[in-house]
């Protein structure tokens, strides 16, 4: 009964009049909006501004006091609250995995409450693992803490979809990344976004991951809606000074065409620096423990190329060591416009290129999906 | 039946094993536990015996007694003693090195001498686990007390194995609730004390 | 005669295997009960929050009273025999043990349990694998205590005609023979040295296992 599908694909949910108080003051105001099936919506705001209170509406964590949220048609408050949150998925920051759960459990714990057998559990978890890039062979059975901040993140995402739900809650996934990795895992997520083609409505306070991401975005502030609409209604046609704010960071689009590399690159550290005759597994453990995904090979303080842990997960069978899989990457200097060095990389389809001042790396730039649409 | 003068006997034997047995207790722990702190290897050994000891029975510590110093007041005294010492030198030197070092750094930078340091940083600070340890060694004492009347120390417990001997109920529970009652009263009064000696500033 | 002659003869007159086989029947029975009791009464003030100080403080209590106390105190009721043993140790080891896995199941992360519900996670189905799994290692460290109050209760058992290495104890102080105490009083100690080292080891594998504190 609680395992049963409550609906196959979203077609429409609607919050109508939403308001919830604490106390005398207004977590959500009067909120009217309303999600299409198969958009990935962003409610976006400043804290406090009821961006998660809206999000935990949609599977009941919290109650409204007034109003109502449908789902095809369906008022949530009609539904049994357990067997609605089985009917979709739920991604936090701080990701929550059990500690005292493999990954394989973790991510098969709701199929097994569902009455799942083994058999099928288990070829579910290799396929989800397979999904976020993480060879199940070498992750299955490990604990959350043998795992780096990425990697838990994937596999929050994995459990999210352990049941294939049609909608996804995502409550700031990528918050607690650092700015490189939270962009490299933006950008998978945009590919897997695709593929899945699921309803997911997605809290975040970053605009850029915002702008990236969003099919629509909501904007709240104090409690209410300010604006919806697609990231280009934002930027052109922003309701207010606030919106046109938020929207704008840094003015940084208006005067894209003044911005340097420096500008938009992040500070190199010795953490993304690996050595050519390191062995790949070793490479592995390397990265897991400094929570990189993607590291440049130096051989004698000469750069050989780039190589990401998606590359290396093979090691076991092939015991090669790092220079062998190191492929080319593209570097710029820190004068360099950014509009040039993003519209080459594109060209070469790269999102990861090297600041070099004469032959010392001094910064990563990573391609920028917003300033690519307006470039 | 047993005279009541008989029980009144017992209870003052019981109590003067008992105390006597803690303040030797005390009078050894505390200046061990300091020790400790000045030798890791010390502290280490105290520790791991602490914790072995722990786990035998009471009954073999009283029993091994017998063979190795006899019968009487004093093998009862060092049975018992064996059990209760642990706990306070454990808990003491716990107290005393669960201490923020920053605290101590500063001590030391204002001109505070080593003893200054242990009588008005270290000691306040450790109260609360010290009175904790003395609890719960007064109340294994206690305990242990009527067991090591099956030795010869007297109290309590010889009321009670001498209703153990012709099984009669009445004996039995004539020794038996006094050193209850006395158990109780440890933990009252020692709960009472420990609320009155924590610094104010470390009560909850 | 060689220290091991004089062992074999003392351990064979005193019917020691026979003795050992009892005491650790008395004390497997005595721990199963605690555990079974214990994590009960631990699981049911954890659902009522309001009973669950006056029911640890009236524990508490029974902690202090003599343990050869408790035992006579039992005797009435439960006869001579292993009886008024293994009773007493339950009742001494029920408050490791509830305790523990009280602070145990009250102190899993908030975090996780949030996330178990949003998952789907009906609250029994978050008590059983969420919350009990977590408090396992407070548990096993509550057991490991237990274990050493019902070796050291069990042992007593001897003086209530309930067998047990306790017996040979008694006997040997009774009849005054040095060597049979020594022994017995020996191997006693070590037996529940080793089964405490033992617990110990689980202990600090589970700590390990479910890792984050």
């Amino acid at each position: 009964m609680q395992n049963e599908k409550l609906f196959d694909r979203i077609d429409y949910i609607r919050f109508k009049n939403i308001t919830k108080k604490y106390g005398s003051s207004f977590a959500i105001e009067d909120l009217d909006l309303g999600i299409e099936g198969g958009e990935l919506l962003i409610l976006i705001g400043p804290s406090g501004s009821g961006k998660t209170t809206t999000l935990r509406t949609i599977n009941r964590m919290i109650e409204q006091d007034s109003g109502s949220v449908t789902i095809n048609e369906i008022d949530t408050r009609e539904l049994d609250p357990v067997r609605l949150r089985r009917n979709m998925g739920y991604v936090i920051q701080n990701i929550g995995l059990f500690p005292h759960m493999t990954i394989a459990e973790n991510i098969g714990l709701v199929p097994k409450l569902g009455g799942w057998d083994k058999k099928k559990i288990e070829d579910r978890v290799r396929y989800l693992l397979d999904f976020v890039s993480l060879p199940p062979d070498m992750f299955m059975d490990r604990y959350p803490r043998q795992l780096s901040g990425g990697q838990q993140q994937r596999v929050g995402l994995a459990r999210a979809m352990a049941m294939d739900p049609p909608l996804l809650l995502m409550d700031e996934p990528f918050g607690a990344l650092d700015p490189i990795l939270r962009k490299q895992l933006q950008k998978e997520f945009l590919k897997i976004k695709k593929e899945i083609g699921k309803t997911i409505v997605f809290v975040t306070h970053d605009i850029e991951e915002a702008l990236i991401l969003g099919d629509r975005i909501a904007i709240m502030n104090q409690a209410k809606l300010v604006q919806v609409g697609t990231p280009e209604e934002l930027i052109f046609n922003p309701v207010n000074e606030m919106v046109a704010s938020i929207v704008d960071t840094d003015r940084k689009f208006k005067h894209m065409d003044t911005l340097k590399v420096k500008d938009l690159m992040s500070i190199f550290e010795d953490r993304y620096m690996i050595d050519a005759s390191l062995n790949a597994c070793d490479a592995v453990d390397k990265m897991t423990r400094s929570d990189v995904e993607t590291v440049f090979v130096f051989k004698d303080g000469e750069v050989l190329g780039q190589i990401r842990m998606m590359d290396l997960m093979k090691c076991k069978e092939e015991n090669i060591k790092v220079e062998e899989l190191a492929r080319p990457v593209k570097s710029f200097k820190p004068l360099d416009s950014v509009a040039f060095a993003l519209s080459d990389m594109k060209k070469s389809g790269e999102y990861l290129s090297l600041v070099m001042n004469s032959s010392k790396p001094v910064g990563i730039l990573v391609s920028d999906e917003v300033l690519l649409k307006l470039i | 039946m047993v005279a009541i003068e008989t029980v009144l006997d017992a209870t003052m034997e019981h109590i003067v094993l008992v105390y006597t047995t803690l303040l030797i207790s005390i009078v050894i722990s505390i200046p061990l536990a300091f020790l400790s702190l000045y030798s890791k290897k010390l502290a280490f050994l105290v520790m791991k015996f602490a914790n072995m000891v722990q786990a035998v029975p009471s009954f073999a510590v009283v029993a091994i007694m017998v063979p190795l110093i006899g019968i009487g007041f004093t093998p009862a005294v060092i049975a018992i003693m064996l059990r209760a010492l642990l706990p306070i030198i454990k808990n003491t030197y716990i107290g005393l090195s669960n201490i923020d070092p920053a605290l101590i750094d500063y001590a030391e930078g204002v001109g505070l001498s080593q003893w200054q340091i242990h009588r008005h940083i270290r000691l306040p600070n450790a109260y609360p686990a010290i009175f904790a340890g003395i609890k719960f060694a007064a109340i294994l004492a206690n305990s242990i007390a009527v067991l090591t009347a099956y030795i010869g120390s007297g109290g309590l417990g010889e009321i009670i194995f001498q209703g153990l001997i012709g099984y009669n109920t009445k004996t039995l529970l004539i020794g038996a609730i006094p050193a209850i009652v006395l158990a109780i009263l440890i933990e009252i009064s020692f709960t009472a004390m420990e609320k009155r000696l924590t610094p104010t500033h470390m009560k909850e | 005669m060689t220290l091991i002659q004089v062992i074999a003869e003392v351990w064979d007159k005193n019917l020691m295997t026979m003795r050992t086989i009892e005491h650790l029947q008395m004390f497997s029975i005595a721990l199963l009960l605690s555990i079974i009791i214990g994590v009960g009464v631990g699981v049911y003030i954890y659902s009522r929050p309001k009973i669950a100080n006056t029911v640890l403080n009236l524990l508490n209590i029974v902690e202090t009273i003599p343990d050869l106390a408790l035992i006579v105190v039992l005797l009435p009721v439960l006869r001579l025999g292993a009886g008024p043993a293994i009773a007493a140790s339950v009742l001494y080891s029920i408050l490791p043990i509830a305790r523990n896995t009280y602070t145990g199941l009250k102190g899993v992360d908030e975090e996780y349990t949030y996330v178990a519900h949003a998952l789907g996670l009906s609250p029994r189905e978050t008590l059983f694998k969420v919350r009990i799994p977590m408090s396992l290692p407070l548990v096993v460290g509550g057991i490991r205590i237990a274990l050493v109050f019902c070796m050291g209760v069990i042992t007593l058992g001897g003086l209530v005609a309930g067998g047990g290495l306790g017996t040979v104890l008694q006997n040997g102080i009774q009849l005054y023979q040095k060597d049979a105490i020594l022994i017995a009083g020996i191997w006693t100690g070590l037996l529940a040295v080793i089964l405490d080292a033992f617990a110990g080891i689980i202990e600090k594998k589970l700590h390990q296992r479910y890792g984050t504190w």
